[in-house]
């Protein structure tokens, strides 16, 4: 197989899957089912001592349902029922 | 073979399914920069709101059914809440852009963009 | 003495002895086949101390050890490919010792002789489209209705910017989706990864599209330079290319990869 480099830009000159020039994530797409994510909860240290852990996903995931409602229903013309409400973050 | 998706939406699972492997997010900060870090996790959860907000807005307006007046209120006080965002973005340093913070299963915290 | 098992980096069939010669895996030690079924599993020992069900399950949430030990995988994987056919296993496949190894590939077998007939004689490219909306030439729009009331003026302009925005968002799915039609009518198979996350990518475009095809060696070629000219004819999108890879995406069954 033609593996000729050449000063053309990314797509044509494909990132070879061999050595440390491989992308981690590209990498880890492969090996581990479903890729990689960052946890949506912060844990925030300060020289090297960890002090507070927020849960972001708790907070956000009772905002974004309604958000994703509302895009939903921007795309289908029906009206939307409420608006944004705080909940419990405990689900 | 392969599926033709809906033109309109992306060929791929939404990151907001939750599966893929998790790893935990660390934020090293330090005296200096805490701060301003903190300050960025805050303004991220209003930019959501206010984005929210509009949107809102934005749709019952179009729908037509709000009186000139509730429209005109409306519209001011969000284009001041715009303002106060940007006048908050600038005094610390931050633009649209710091303001999006990823939150794995559930996708990037604004739309692209 | 450390208590060892097996770590099974792929399956192959038929592999010539110096598909595993002189390859060292995790930790640096040494690969070798372990044959079973007409099959072989390429594999070397791992310690429990580091790969124990706890202790793996410890070590997969530090970034640094899941990238040692993903290139040191990988390292093995590429190197058997290059010399034979392989079934690329995912990370850490990892059995107490070489009879539930071998007794593994006894049951799977078929599972096994089916992946290794789906990839034999090709190669697994990936290709990730991003659109940098920035970048996008912004679109002739007629103003919106003046008013001389600010909140209403306000409202009216974010409300055709937001049109816009959509628009082209829609426009740069199309494009993408073509992209993806093109390159699928070369490829033998394609299949889809999530997008990525831009913490760990580092990428800060919007991600449409992260697949993974499968192409017949003979059509590697014409794959390369479909997406070199895809690359060129659609300025809004931006087009990344790697591979050759081995088949890591297509080992798994179709239902078990739409399962993930």
């Amino acid at each position: 197989m033609d593996r000729a480099l050449s000063d053309l830009p990314d797509a044509r000159t494909p990132v070879p899957a061999r050595g440390q020039r491989i992308a981690l994530v590209d990498l880890l797409d492969r090996l581990l089912a479903g890729g990689v994510v960052i946890t949506g909860d912060v844990t925030i240290s300060i020289a090297d001592v960890d002090l507070v852990r927020i849960s972001l996903r708790a907070i956000i995931a009772s905002i974004r349902p309604e958000m994703e409602r509302v895009v939903a229903a921007e795309r289908s013309d029906e009206p939307i029922e409420g608006v944004v409400t705080w909940e419990d973050p405990g689900s | 073979m392969s599926e033709r998706g809906d033109a309109y939406r992306p060929r791929h699972a939404a990151p907001q399914d939750g599966r893929g492997h998790r790893l935990p997010h660390r934020m090293e900060t330090d005296s200096e920069q805490v701060q301003r870090d903190l300050v960025r996790l805050v303004l991220t959860v209003v930019e959501l709101v206010r984005q929210l907000m509009e949107r809102q807005a934005l749709r019952r307006v179009d729908a037509g059914d709000l009186p000139d007046d509730k429209v005109e209120e409306l519209g001011l006080a969000l284009m001041r809440l715009e303002e106060a965002m940007e006048e908050l973005r600038e005094r610390f340093g931050l633009d649209a852009r710091d303001l999006n913070l990823d939150l794995g299963p559930l996708g990037p915290l604004l739309p692209p963009e | 003495m450390d208590e060892t098992a097996i770590y099974v980096y792929g399956i192959g069939r038929d592999l010539p002895a110096e598909a595993v010669a002189g390859v060292r895996g995790v930790a640096g030690a040494p690969v070798r086949a372990l044959e079973a079924e007409g099959l072989t599993a390429v594999v070397s020992p791992v310690s429990l101390a580091e790969f124990g069900e706890d202790a793996l399950r410890r070590n997969l949430e530090h970034l640094d050890w899941l990238e040692a030990t993903a290139r040191a995988h990988h390292a093995v994987v590429d190197a058997v490919a290059e010399r034979g056919v392989i079934v690329p296993l995912g990370l850490a496949t990892v059995y107490r010792n070489e009879d539930r190894a071998r007794a593994a590939l006894r049951e799977r077998r078929e599972e096994f002789a089916r992946a290794l007939a789906r990839i034999t004689g090709r190669t697994e490219w990936g290709v990730k489209i991003y659109a940098d909306l920035a970048e996008t030439a912004p679109r002739e729009r007629k103003p919106a209705p003046a008013d001389a009331r600010p909140g209403t003026a306000y409202l009216r302009r974010r409300s055709a910017q937001r049109h816009d925005e959509e628009e082209t968002r829609r426009e740069i799915l199309t494009l993408a989706g073509d992209v993806d039609d093109e390159l699928c009518a070369i490829a033998a198979t394609r299949r889809l990864h999530r997008p990525q996350d831009p913490q760990l990518s580092g990428e800060r475009g919007w991600m449409i599209l992260n697949a993974a095809y499968l192409v017949d060696d003979e059509r590697a070629e014409d794959f390369r330079t479909a997406v070199a000219r895809l690359a060129g004819t659609r300025p809004e999108l931006r087009l990344q290319l790697t591979g050759p890879w081995a088949p890591y995406s297509f080992a798994a069954e179709e239902e078990a990869w739409t399962e993930r």
